[in-house]
């Protein structure tokens, strides 16, 4: 009888430990899904207290929604781009990083510094820039230029600069750790059986990157699905509907337009998507990884 | 050889002064009156005048967003710290169903995106009286920062040896003696991993004091910073002196940190 009150005790403690953490994670998340699922089937406004419910209505809504599927095409095009973008610059910084140079501190700070500044602030300076200092610095070579931001063919490029300068400096870190991690020996003796810097790259190098590849198209692509603040601080998802991504079209249809409901039926069709592109891209890059 | 190396030096030269350049346009815009702009938009300021400084720190009420910046920060890194180092230590040594359904639990809660849950979560602030006050916006952080916080913490208790705990246990150790007294002062470098990449974020996050924290007295940074730039788009000189007081703060807080950011991020993709 003692030896199982021991026990039960010993086992209470760990159980207690686990309360602070279950309880936030509980408030924060599962009791808003678990609401925000219910509200999917309504057609409350966001304000009124009492809730009428329509059952699958707002799906099929939302089914035939235009906008919803064109801000579920802008949204994949800016993460897609972005993702490559981001992907493609920082394993390349990364590469030069690692090689010796003179400096190379200073230039990791350099490059990871805009992505401590809060998005408010770089759309800000950035708003300013492509419409301010850009145009007056292009004018000194006599090229015109207005800001991208204002001209839905540009908008999104615009933006995905802006996203990339921001958000080059934990990939390029990840891959940093991943190239200090490859054995110096493989590299040398490629060398010295006559490889060139590309063919030790594409053979050495890169496959066994795949982890830190991985992890970085994962990072960037499902950070970018679920861009909000850069959006909302520079264009609103305009001009016309040419930046309109998930996020503010979701923000848009619940806060201003007083359609809660439909709000949270998007918001989970947008999970699920989110769901389903988390899932297929640690499906299909885990299988193609190469174990060290 | 010699010349791969200069023009890699070159290169990696001009990426970074491209990277350096809006921020270079910010902090010129920051220190000249908005006729020296309208003169010569690049040429240096004529002096050094902080006068754009005083005044915008004289209208912003900066030092209470920074207040509030402050102390949301310092209460919600507390919290995330205590809650997923104890909820680690026990996901760690406990390698039981229920706790690694506890863990996975944590883990799936990462993939459910913030903007999906605002609505619902707005609608609890208001009526749990979370909103506008330091502590409700907290307590959703933590709920956020504890799910990767858990990973990280009970990642690094897996590593810990057992025999000390147990050593202690059998001298009479209850089970918090030993996380305290043992397990707690380990845990040093993992902790500042957890604090450093959940500063940055609740320091520069903007879309949750959007929601929670509407009345002015509240306001955190980027809050403020927001609603200035939309009032001061006129006077530009002084919103970009106020948006580089808003990055003063962040910006020594990286430098100093920067070796436990560098190695937070490397060992946070290790664990994913």
């Amino acid at each position: 009888m003692t030896n199982a009150k021991r026990i039960l005790r010993g086992e209470g403690w760990y159980l207690f430990f686990l309360l602070p953490a279950v309880c936030l994670f509980i408030l924060a998340v599962v009791v808003p899904l678990a609401m925000g699922a219910r509200y999917s089937f309504s057609s409350w406004d966001g304000v009124s207290p009492t809730i009428a419910y329509n059952g699958w209505d707002n799906y099929v809504k939302a089914f035939q929604d235009k906008d919803l599927w064109r801000a579920l095409w802008n949204t994949f095009k800016y993460a897609i781009i972005l993702t490559i973008l981001i992907n493609a610059l920082s394993l390349f910084l990364a590469l030069l990083l690692d090689s010796y140079l003179k400096f190379r501190n200073v230039f990791r700070t350099v490059f990871f510094l805009p992505s401590v500044i809060s998005i408010v602030l770089s759309g800000f300076v950035w708003n300013y820039n492509y419409s301010q200092g850009f145009p007056k610095l292009f004018a000194y070579f006599g090229v015109d230029m207005t800001s991208p931001l204002g001209n839905p063919d540009y908008a999104m490029i615009g933006l995905i600069i802006v996203a990339l300068w921001q958000g080059i400096g934990s990939p390029m870190i990840i891959y940093i750790a991943g190239l200090q991690g490859i054995p110096g020996e493989l590299l040398e003796s490629a060398k010295m059986d006559g490889a060139t810097t590309w063919k030790s790259f594409r053979h050495i190098t890169f496959p066994l990157l795949a982890p830190s590849l991985t992890i970085n198209l994962l990072l960037v692509m499902t950070g970018a699905l679920k861009v909000f603040d850069l959006v909302y601080v520079t264009t609103k998802g305009g001009p016309g509907f040419a930046t309109e991504v998930m996020s503010t079209y979701i923000y848009r249809t619940s806060f201003d337009n007083f359609k809660a409901g439909y709000g949270m039926t998007l918001s989970m069709i947008f999970f699920l998507v989110l769901v389903i592109v988390t899932v297929a891209q640690v499906g299909i890059f885990r299988r193609r990884e190469v174990d060290l | 050889m010699k010349i791969t190396k200069i023009s890699v030096f070159a290169l990696v030269t001009l990426l970074a002064v491209l990277f350096i350049f809006p921020l270079y346009v910010a902090v010129l815009m920051a220190f000249k009156s908005a006729k020296q702009t309208f003169d010569s938009f690049y040429a240096w300021p004529s002096s050094l005048d902080f006068s754009n400084f005083v005044q915008a720190w004289n209208t912003s009420e900066y030092p209470k967003a920074i207040f509030n910046s402050l102390i949301i920060t310092v209460i919600s890194v507390a919290l995330i710290i205590i809650a997923s180092a104890l909820a680690g230590y026990s996901i760690a040594r406990r390698n039981k169903p229920f706790y690694n359904f506890v863990f996975l639990l944590f883990l799936s809660g990462m993939m459910v995106p913030f903007q999906v849950t605002m609505l619902p979560l707005y609608k609890l602030g208001k009526s749990l009286q979370l909103v506008d006050s330091h502590w409700g916006i907290a307590l959703i952080y933590g709920g956020f920062g504890v799910q990767m916080g858990v990973l990280f913490f009970s990642g690094f208790v897996r590593g810990i040896s057992r025999e000390i705990e147990e050593a202690a246990r059998i001298d009479g150790c209850s089970t918090p003696g030993i996380f305290f007294r043992i397990i707690m002062p380990l845990l040093k470098p993992v902790t500042a991993t957890v604090v450093v990449l959940n500063v940055l974020y609740i320091w520069n996050d903007f879309l949750l004091p959007l929601l929670y924290l509407q009345g002015k007295d509240f306001r955190t940074i980027p809050l403020q910073q927001y609603f200035f730039f939309g009032q001061y788009s006129s006077d530009l000189n002084l919103a970009f002196a106020y948006a580089v007081m808003g990055m003063v703060p962040i910006v020594v807080f990286f430098l100093f940190m920067q070796r436990f950011i560098v190695k937070g991020i490397a060992a946070g993709a290790i664990k994913g």
